[in-house]
């Protein structure tokens, strides 16, 4: 496989390395803002599981415009693994689990709760399409158990969700913390991937309810206004999200893009950093079964 | 309940006589000894089975999955169907299980937040529940029985197994060592022994640093031991996925479908391959037996046993020489060539050795085995020639019959073609068969067209059609007829550069090997004089070398240093053996031996390695194993059509594609359970994923298959389905393999990757396609990723004939149908878009454009239909914003290319993702999604149009990428769904 085969086969891989971005991801939070204003106002933002720190980014680049003085605008980013720094955001290495980070958090905004807080995690997935979306779930409800104690009411919370069977469970449980949930998906986002973002605004939790690390966040049971199958489903709206303009990420593009008169070859903005199967390969080389 | 449900088997458990195996939300139940089935029934409604743990008494087996349990009760008195009983609904607890353990009456459940909760299980309530602080989500977990209470193991995502008593606060220990999250643990404490496996590949073998004087059972047990990593073990290409401790060995399975036997020592004794590169999810034993529940929908029953079980080795001492070539004859003897110019004859039983002097002037010496591996002939190249047979009855020996010099010249290469027929190519591509009949004579002689290794390397005959079929070292299949001196047909480069190994002829069928790894067919009518090539079957080796058997069921080949039988009807690897690889002197056989009163069938090898002569026996029955459901595609479905057969009405066919790069045909008895006489009829290779197929009925009875996917490639086959008996054969010709960049030697030339320059068109998958036949000629209509719409015609010839770049964003359908008889097409985009093009007089056309434009919505069409009445369109899309779009498309005065939108009716209530399958059947629409929800509506134009809900469903599979229509009778609607397997349901149509 070619140097340039992976450019082709991925629009926004390709855009990313050419913009500065550290993953293709970034495309996918700008264009969530451009359909839904996500930003506005904003100048305490957390970005959760950030690693390798594109959300963060966007964050940056987005949020200095919100404000005269650029030192107003604060980002943290959260991330069991070590992060590239960015400058202009606090990264915290710690567990989204534990009340130690959030109260780290609210700390690094002085006292005062978050505008806006983003996740774009995903676990390890399996292949097993009920355990990944499970899993899934089970991280951003994690993200929204942290996010309800650093949430200013009224603020927004945007996750990455894997559109299975159950994710209307997961909606339901969204829903009793804002005002307005809807999924969306943006145009950097392929077609084929289950993958989607929750848009949750107006964060208002509902009266009465204290935040609280100790029990996870469990997603809901099936039930009368949340039927198994038939026409009693909670089912959220739902739009795409990215300018008409916008390259498609499942269109195939040639290297040379319609304005353009050449095509540079560019590295990957950050490697990624020790994967699990890191120093396998040479030890299953010498592998053989003798016979005797 | 379903009428077929084949997707991922997540459990598998061996119950006293039975195998239990959960497929989807269903428990399959079969007879372990026979491995016949005996009943299904639906235990988890809509949650896949990833567990049974069997009670002490025996009777009761709790059955759970994702957040629900339920026990069932067998009945081993009632008749086969009848003999699971569910004793009550699924309890649906708030949290996804992982392990679970019988205490008594009570049950205790690991959730994946680490919490133990007890259920009183005949009144199903929860008596207490006890969580852990570490309860970040965990991937696996395990319940160990404690004489005081229950013992936990957790395998969290930070790759440490945490161990704590139930309830207690601190852990006991903690398992550090593991890189990646931790997939399964287990534990027999009366060997001492904890076994985990993990995303790092590896396995590991956990034990107590020193053995105290205590019961495994007890807590002071495990607070007195300090466990430490006795082996960390790799042998997994891809992440280990489960693990099981048996009586003697540690069996681990893995995403890249490889089953490991280690011993406790962390020695690996067996690694084989099974459930066709899919994900290996569940591992169980009993005794000798092994069996698994893969991603590719198979349970397969395999035998517990190693090397030593099933192996016997032994190596030959020759006195004389150094061994130069072996071979296997029919007595299962072993014939030698040294280096000193003897021919030697070993007799396995008596362990006795012959020797016979040759006379050969030259070193160069050509060795050959007949088919019926009687007759031996050996010649050097300058032409010395014997013969040798061996007896057929009484003492074993080895008769020399002809003993002669021939003056060929010369000779390059010599083949047994049969058993009385030996091909001779000597220089300058001179090839002289000589016939055998107490005497030699020239039986015919044939020239070998110029190529650069002028000899060949294989050679066949029929005498029936009085044919030989030779194979040449450049690759080429040459035919002849006696009395034609040069070929009457020649395929030009088969089998790549190094020539075809084997070939074989059997009833107008001449089936190749080579070192290309694949395996091709030919079809022979002599009397027309038609020679065609069928298609190819691509193994997981490079080297094929024969089939071992008459039936042609096991072939064998070579792996690298590797020698490998695989067993085509299973497809999987039944043997590997590390014997250094074929350019070595080896034979392989199949053979019936009889061993204490009974018959086995073994294969015998022979090898010759560092000097020495390497003979083995393998005992098939102790390696093989058994399918108990079949095997398929190993990743999504893509693609999938229906077809009946009208000779037999007992079959329905299933032709499929997917992103396992395979194209499948499939059937399945329907007066059967159809999940266990579903089986692949044939499978053929893409470069990449097949995206999608239709097919074109032909006369009689067959079909073309036109499909198409990643790397710009579309194929076309010609399915023929014979009545053969009782049985229905599937014959197929690949007519048709196209890549619309061409193949990477067209688009790079001989420049090698380096000197390549960058090629910057973009890369192309096909998306969809649909076919419509006009007269005899087929138009193919591709949409691709690339934005382009490419037409192209085949008959005989596949053409070019035009594109269109309409579209400026990837077409994700293709749709064709008939309207005011006019052939139109729709194509739909990921913008929403759906365009309607007039297909007439294609070849003239050059700028081709849509007549009409729906915009549906902003996001992805992922599925369409249309349905013409009244001279009016009903068109129905669904998408990636859940929404069901229909609209009434009118045409104004009649006139087609002035259609408009009558009405709309939309919803997005019904499906909580991507919709990916839609249909109109009759007054009907039916939906399918990614939520594994298949929807019935019935719809109406009374008052411009309308639809109204009436059921919606379940399916055990995930992902799903579509569906198709199996019969449609008065009161139901049968459809088959596909994704990460399929499914066949009926759906009443009269429900409110």
């Amino acid at each position: 496989m070619g140097k340039t085969s992976k450019d082709k086969r991925d629009i926004y891989y390709r855009l990313a390395k050419e913009e500065g971005w550290r993953a293709r991801s970034a495309f996918k939070l700008l264009q969530i803002n451009e359909e839904h204003n996500i930003f506005e106002g904003v100048l305490r933002a957390v970005d959760l599981c950030a690693a390798p720190g594109s959300w963060s980014q966007v964050l940056t680049k987005s949020l200095r415009q919100n404000a005269a003085n650029v030192d107003d605008v604060k980002i943290v980013a959260v991330d069991l693994q070590a992060m590239a720094a960015l400058p202009g955001v606090k990264q915290i290495q710690g567990d989204i689990t534990k009340v130690s980070t959030a109260n780290e958090i609210i700390q690094e905004f002085k006292g005062l709760k978050a505008d806006l807080v983003v996740c774009d995690g995903a676990p390890d997935v399996t292949g097993l399409h009920d355990i990944d979306e499970y899993v899934q779930s089970q991280l951003l409800l994690a993200a929204l158990n942290i996010t309800t104690h650093v949430l200013k009411v009224g603020g927004v919370f945007v996750a990455k969700i894997f559109r299975g069977k159950d994710v209307s469970l997961l909606y339901s449980q969204l829903k009793q913390f804002f005002e307005y949930v809807t999924v969306t998906k943006p145009k950097s986002s392929r077609n084929s991937s289950i993958e989607a973002f929750v848009v949750c605004q107006n964060y208002s939790p509902p009266s009465g309810y204290i935040p609280n690390m100790v029990n996870p966040l469990l997603d809901h049971k099936y039930c009368d206004f949340n039927q198994f199958t038939g026409p009693n489903r909670f089912i959220v709206p739902f739009n795409a999200c990215g300018d008409l303009s916008a390259y498609d990420s499942d269109t195939s593009y040639p290297l040379i893009l319609e304005g353009q008169t050449m095509y540079e070859y560019k590295e990957p903005v950050q490697e990624p950093i020790n994967p699990p199967y890191k120093d396998i390969i040479d030890k299953t080389k010498k592998l053989q079964i003798k016979n005797s | 309940m379903p009428l077929m449900t084949r997707t991922d088997v997540t459990a598998v458990k061996f119950f006293d006589n039975y195998v239990l195996a959960g497929i989807g939300s269903q428990v399959n139940v079969f007879d372990k000894n026979s491995g016949s089935f005996l009943c299904k029934k639906e235990v988890l409604t809509g949650q896949k089975i990833y567990g049974f743990v069997i009670s002490k008494c025996r009777q009761r087996i709790l059955v759970f999955g994702g957040k629900k349990f339920t026990v069932v009760k067998v009945k081993v008195e009632c008749l086969d169907t009848d003999m699971l009983e569910r004793c009550f609904e699924p309890v649906v607890c708030n949290d996804w299980l992982l392990s679970c353990l019988w205490c008594g009456d009570t049950i205790a459940l690991l959730t994946a937040h680490n919490v133990v909760q007890k259920w009183d299980v005949s009144s199903q309530t929860l008596v207490s529940e006890h969580a852990s602080k570490d309860n970040s989500i965990l991937y696996s977990g395990l319940l160990v029985p404690l004489c005081e209470d229950v013992l936990v193991m957790a395998g969290t995502v930070f790759s440490e197994s945490i161990i704590h008593k139930c309830g207690d606060k601190v852990p006991l220990h903690r398992l550090r060592g593991h890189k990646g999250v931790i997939f399964s643990i287990s534990c027999e404490p009366d060997k001492n022994l904890i076994v985990t496996t993990s995303d790092d590949r590896s396995v590991r073998i956990w034990s107590p640093k020193t053995i105290p004087m205590l019961p495994s059972n007890s807590l002071d047990y495990w607070q007195n031991i300090d466990i430490v990593c006795k082996y960390e073990l790799y042998g997994h290409q891809a992440r280990v996925m489960r693990n099981c401790i048996t009586n003697s060995y540690v069996v681990s399975v893995g995403e890249d479908s490889v089953i490991c036997i280690w011993d406790f020592e962390g020695k690996l004794l067996k690694k084989n391959t099974a459930h066709q590169n899919g994900c290996i999810w569940a591992v169980d034993y009993s005794d000798n037996l092994l069996v698994t529940g893969g991603g590719d929908s198979g349970v397969i029953l395999h035998p517990l046993a190693t090397n030593k079980h099933y192996c016997e080795s032994q190596i030959i001492n020759i006195d004389v020489g150094m061994p130069k070539r072996v071979l296997l004859t029919a007595r299962r003897n072993v014939v030698i060539l040294n280096d000193e110019d003897d021919l030697m004859y070993y007799i396995i039983d008596s362990k006795k050795t012959t020797a016979y002097k040759l006379s050969h002037e030259s070193t160069y010496k050509l060795l050959s085995l007949s088919s019926c591996k009687q007759m031996v002939a050996v010649a050097d190249m300058n032409g010395k020639f014997d013969v040798f047979a061996e007896s057929c009855k009484n003492e074993p020996v080895l008769v020399n019959l002809i003993d002669t010099k021939l003056h060929l010249g010369k000779i390059l290469s010599m083949h047994w073609a049969g058993n009385r027929h030996l091909v001779l190519c000597s220089e300058d591509g001179n090839i002289n068969v000589l016939a055998y009949n107490n005497n030699t004579e020239l039986y015919a002689s044939f020239s070998l067209p110029a190529c650069k290794e002028r000899w060949l390397t294989s050679a066949a005959v029929d005498m029936k059609a009085n044919i030989f079929v030779l194979g040449d070292r450049c690759g080429n299949i040459n035919v002849y007829v006696k009395g034609k001196r040069d070929p009457i047909k020649t395929f030009i480069k088969v089998h790549g550069r190094y020539g075809p190994t084997s070939i074989t002829i059997k009833n107008n069928h001449v089936v190749t090997t080579g070192r290309d790894g694949a395996i091709k067919y030919f079809h022979v009518d002599s009397i027309s004089n038609q020679f065609n090539y069928m298609n190819r079957k691509d193994l997981e080796f490079p080297w094929v070398e024969k089939f071992l058997d008459k039936d042609d069921n096991l072939i064998c080949g070579f792996q690298e240093r590797v020698f490998v039988v695989y067993n085509m009807r299973d497809s999987c690897k039944v043997l590997e053996v590390a014997c250094g690889g074929g350019h070595r002197s080896w034979d392989a056989q199949r053979c019936i031996i009889k061993t204490k009163d009974k018959f086995e069938p073994i294969i015998q090898l022979v090898y010759v390695k560092n000097s020495d002569i390497n003979l083995q026996t393998y005992f098939l029955n102790k390696l093989m194993s058994r399918n108990l459901i079949k095997g398929s595609h190993s990743k999504e479905i893509n693609c999938l059509k229906v077809y009946k057969d009208s000779q037999d009405n007992t079959k329905s066919f299933y032709i499929s594609g997917g992103e396992d790069t395979t194209l499948r045909i499939s059937s399945a008895d329907i007066r059967h359970d159809m999940n266990i006489t579903f089986r692949d009829e044939v499978v053929f290779k893409h470069l990449s994923s097949v995206r999608t197929l239709k097919l074109v009925p032909t006369i009689p009875n067959g079909l073309l298959v036109i499909s198409g996917g990643g790397r710009a490639q579309i194929n076309i086959k010609n399915v023929q389905f014979i009545k053969n008996a009782d049985e229905i054969e599937v014959e197929s010709q690949e007519l048709v393999e196209y890549l619309v960049k061409g193949t990477d030697k067209e688009r790079k030339g001989n420049q090698s990757w380096k000197n390549c320059t960058v090629d910057f068109d973009p890369e192309t998958r096909i998306m969809d396609i649909d076919v419509i036949k006009d007269n005899e000629d087929l138009f193919i209509f591709a949409g691709c990723s690339d934005a382009v719409l490419r037409i192209f015609s085949f008959n005989n010839t596949f053409k070019t004939i035009t594109e269109s770049k309409y579209h400026k964003t990837c077409i994700l359908k293709t749709h064709c149908f008939r309207f005011l008889d006019k052939d139109i097409l729709a194509t739909a985009t990921t913008r929403g878009n759906v365009a309607f093009w007039l297909i007439d007089d294609l070849h003239s056309k050059d700028n081709w454009e849509p007549f009409f434009i729906v915009k549906t919505r902003e996001s992805g069409v992922n599925s369409i239909a249309t349905k013409v009445f009244d001279n009016n369109i009903l068109l129905a899309t669904g998408g990636d914003d859940n929404s069901i779009l229909l609209h009434f498309l009118k045409p104004n005065q009649g006139e087609l290319t002035s259609l408009a939108i009558e009405s709309t009716w939309s919803s997005s209530n019904y499906h909580s993702s991507q919709i990916t399958g839609i249909l109109i059947v009759e007054d009907l629409l039916l939906s399918t999604s990614i939520d594994q929800r298949i929807t019935l509506f019935k719809w109406n134009i009374e008052n411009g149009i309308d639809c109204e809900y009436k059921t919606q469903m379940y399916s055990n599979v995930a992902d799903i990428q579509g569906m198709d229509v199996l019969d449609v009778s008065s009161d139901s609607i049968k459809v088959c769904v596909f994704g990460k397997g399929l499914e066949v349901v009926s759906i009443p149509k009269h429900s409110n």
